[in-house]
């Protein structure tokens, strides 16, 4: 097992499929540890971990929270939406800030593509990516390989699927890039409008036939699917993407028995999945939450360790 | 007073030669191998120097009036004096926008005051620049504006477009014209590429761009009127410049130094530094090569600057935030320059880009070229000596370039505005 080397996590496409392994080892210790009925470890005890989100989310800050707190580490919340600018201070200025207490680890969430990387370069703190625009979003695309690892006992040459609004999302592009590095082939299915132009650069392949994307996969994953993009003109109607995208009972025949379904929450039901499949598919997308908790853990025990190496040297 | 310039190389559009210039009453009164230095009230030794005719930029922003605290007339013509400018065209999206005579005027006047460089405004092509009624072109004209433009925005009927066209014939303005679909371009923050695919970034494709030019190409060519395009970006709009004016359609297009000097790569490696974030967006390695071959072939006419001056604040924030533009008079020159040393321009059509064909666009027939008789515009230029780009050094009110911290070769020694010195480098 290779050693953790980084100061940040950013996203998956520069890490290497060794850095994912070690993730997932460690994920898989701190699973452990949820399943004590002490889930408590001290591993960051005097460490201060602050949630620096800049867009709307509970799920992922509540994940990064708890993962912070079971590993003893001080944990402040700071949230503002809409504009980069909270008053008259830049992003920048507002990292400083908060910095200038001893930060050790900021977890960062920002609607615009790029900044975790771009303040990355900026601060003598560790960075995690909770999601950037519509870039990476690492540490979930983690969890869904920590999932599919647990159940298929490997992440080797497996077929993956990924389906719904790849133009938009994060998820889709963390997976492409941690699936790829596994030698497994990653298809994205959608409408031509929502998946972008050039995006053949990426290693995946590209269908618009749902058909073609599930046949013989060994993972589905299902995008959330906003409505707003029909007034984008993304697509013209639910009831048509549906039809033509919507995981049913008809089309999950082109599946394998041992299959598994993803999906990074919360699903609307009988749009990207149908309900009907609800009880089938429940249980596992429940699953990846408290996945979640562990690989979090792990990322941010990795790099607190790599900074106190770092302090030895 | 007589001012005498030694030995320096003279730099025309067809040819270059070293001789003495004596300057008189603002007017290039003598050009000959070796003019006494007897009876010269002042002289400078520009040996080893080339002499342009002042540098003439048709694409400033000097945020006057209503955003002062950007650029104004005098920071603006100070750093046009830095980088060599003996004349400027002064753009129309104020607050409130140069849309009227009396605005036009007091910008022409007060300029005129500062007296370090000839700011012409250039007027809004409509009212309040909302495209809709078309401004006071002729009261515009007689305020002193040479152009019309709604710079920043294009005109997106088409039928507004034709009549600015014939309206502008009238009194004889030139009209820039932006190109862009604002329709495609909607909340992009750079070009559509292999980069915005990979990293999920809002973008503009580059048919944005060449749609639009495409459009007010075919009404320039049906009116059988000339329209000077503004900030050309790419590769496949240098294409289409090229042969419309095979066709003989009478356009002309301007591109600016940070579109030969930078592309996509400069972003990605920056870290998605929003100081590169600029309308039109940078485009590709092919694109920077395409408009390098274009200003060598003379597809395209001009180097203007598109000088963005904007305030820390405006800058320094997340790429989706940050304002578009940079700074650019300061940087012309070495950058420019750079094409020479490249191979792609000779020192002759650096003059061609940079003062001769603007002159000859804007109709202006005393300046442009180094002659008896001509007005006494001259920019002495080091192409050698070496400039650390600072904060502190930079003349602009605002200090929005990539370019801080790098080290540029070529700098203006001297220029000289009316037959005065406005600037001399102080080293």
């Amino acid at each position: 097992m290779g050693e953790w080397q980084r100061k940040h996590l950013l996203g998956l496409k520069d890490l290497s499929r060794e850095e994912i392994e070690v993730i997932l080892n460690s994920a898989q210790a701190f699973k452990e540890v949820s399943e004590r009925e002490v889930k408590k470890v001290p591993a960051l005890r005097g460490k201060t971990v602050v949630n620096l989100f800049f867009e709307p989310s509970t799920r992922t800050k509540t994940s990064f929270e708890l993962a912070a707190k079971r590993l003893s580490a001080d944990v402040v919340n700071f949230s503002s939406s809409g504009s980069s600018l909270f008053k008259g201070e830049t992003i920048l200025d507002t990292l400083k800030n908060i910095e200038a207490y001893s930060v050790d680890i900021f977890v960062l969430r920002h609607s615009v593509s790029g900044v975790a990387f771009y303040l990355s370069q900026r601060t003598t703190s560790s960075v995690v990516n909770a999601g950037d625009g519509q870039n990476e979003h690492p540490t979930q695309a983690l969890l869904d390989m920590f999932t599919v690892r647990e159940k298929l006992g490997s992440l080797e040459n497996l077929k993956v699927a990924i389906i719904g609004d790849i133009y938009h999302s994060r998820v889709a592009r963390s997976n492409i890039w941690g699936f790829s590095k596994f030698s497994s082939s990653v298809y994205v299915c959608a409408p031509k409008t929502l998946i972008p132009k050039y995006f053949d650069n990426l290693p995946c392949k590209i269908t618009y036939s749902l058909k073609t994307a599930l046949s013989q996969a060994q993972v589905v994953i299902m995008l959330r699917i906003q409505k707003e993009r029909m007034k984008e003109r993304f697509f013209s109607s639910q009831r048509e993407y549906v039809k033509y995208y919507s995981l049913n009972e008809e089309n999950l025949k082109f599946l394998p028995p041992e299959a598994l379904v993803l999906h990074p929450g919360p699903v609307n039901w009988d749009i990207e999945i149908a309900s009907s499949l609800k009880e089938k598919v429940s249980n596992l997308i429940l699953e990846q939450v408290s996945n979640g908790l562990a690989v979090r853990m792990a990322v941010l025990y990795l790099l607190a360790e790599k900074r106190s190496y770092e302090v030895i040297d | 007073m007589k001012l005498l310039i030694k030995q320096g190389v003279i730099v025309n559009p067809d040819f270059k030669k070293r001789a003495d210039i004596l300057i008189e009453n603002s007017q290039i009164s003598r050009i000959e191998e070796n003019i006494s230095e007897q009876g010269a009230d002042k002289i400078i030794s520009a040996e080893g120097k080339f002499i342009f005719p002042g540098f003439i930029d048709l694409h400033t922003h000097l945020r006057t009036p209503g955003r002062e605290d950007e650029e104004d007339l005098l920071s603006g013509s100070l750093s046009a004096t830095k980088g060599g400018f003996t004349t400027l065209l002064s753009m129309p999206n104020t607050i409130p926008p140069i849309d009227n005579y009396e605005i036009a005027l007091r910008i022409r006047k007060e300029a005129e005051k500062i007296g370090l460089v000839d700011i012409y405004p250039v007027g809004a092509i409509t009212k309040n620049r909302e495209g809709k009624e078309i401004s006071e072109f002729g009261f515009l004209a007689e305020a002193g504006c040479l152009a019309v433009s709604d710079d920043g925005f294009p005109l997106k009927e088409t039928s507004l477009l034709r009549r600015a066209l014939e309206y502008a014939e009238n009194f004889n303005l030139l009209v820039i014209s932006h190109c862009e679909d604002l329709s495609l371009s909607k909340g992009g923050l750079i070009r559509e590429s292999p980069l915005s695919a990979e990293w999920g970034i809002p973008s503009v494709p580059e048919i944005s761009e060449t749609v639009d030019l495409v459009r007010q190409i075919e009404v320039a060519r049906y009116l059988n009127s000339r329209v000077h395009f503004a900030h050309i970006s790419s590769k496949r709009s240098a294409e289409l410049i090229k042969r419309a004016k095979e066709e003989g359609i009478n356009i002309t297009a301007e591109t600016c130094p940070h579109y030969f000097t930078f592309s996509l790569k400069e972003i990605e490696e920056s870290g998605f530094s929003p100081l590169y974030k600029v309308n039109p967006p940078l485009g590709r390695e092919e694109d920077k090569l395409a408009l390098k071959e274009a200003l060598k072939e003379g597809v395209i006419d001009v180097i203007a600057t598109d000088h963005a001056p904007h305030t820390y604040l405006e800058k320094e924030v997340d790429f989706k935030s940050a304002e578009f533009g940079m700074i650019g008079l300061e940087f012309a020159l070495p950058l420019s320059l750079g094409l020479v040393r490249e191979g792609f321009l000779s020192l002759e059509d650096l003059t061609c880009r940079l003062s001769y064909r603007p002159a000859q666009i804007l109709n202006l027939k005393d300046r442009g070229y180094i002659k008896e008789g001509l007005r006494a515009d001259l920019t002495i230029v080091d192409t050698e000596r070496e400039q650390l780009i600072t904060k502190e050094n930079i003349f602009s009110k605002s200090k929005n370039t990539p370019l801080l911290g790098k080290v540029l070769k070529g700098e203006v020694v001297y220029t000289i505005y009316k037959g005065k010195i406005v600037y001399s480098s102080s080293r």
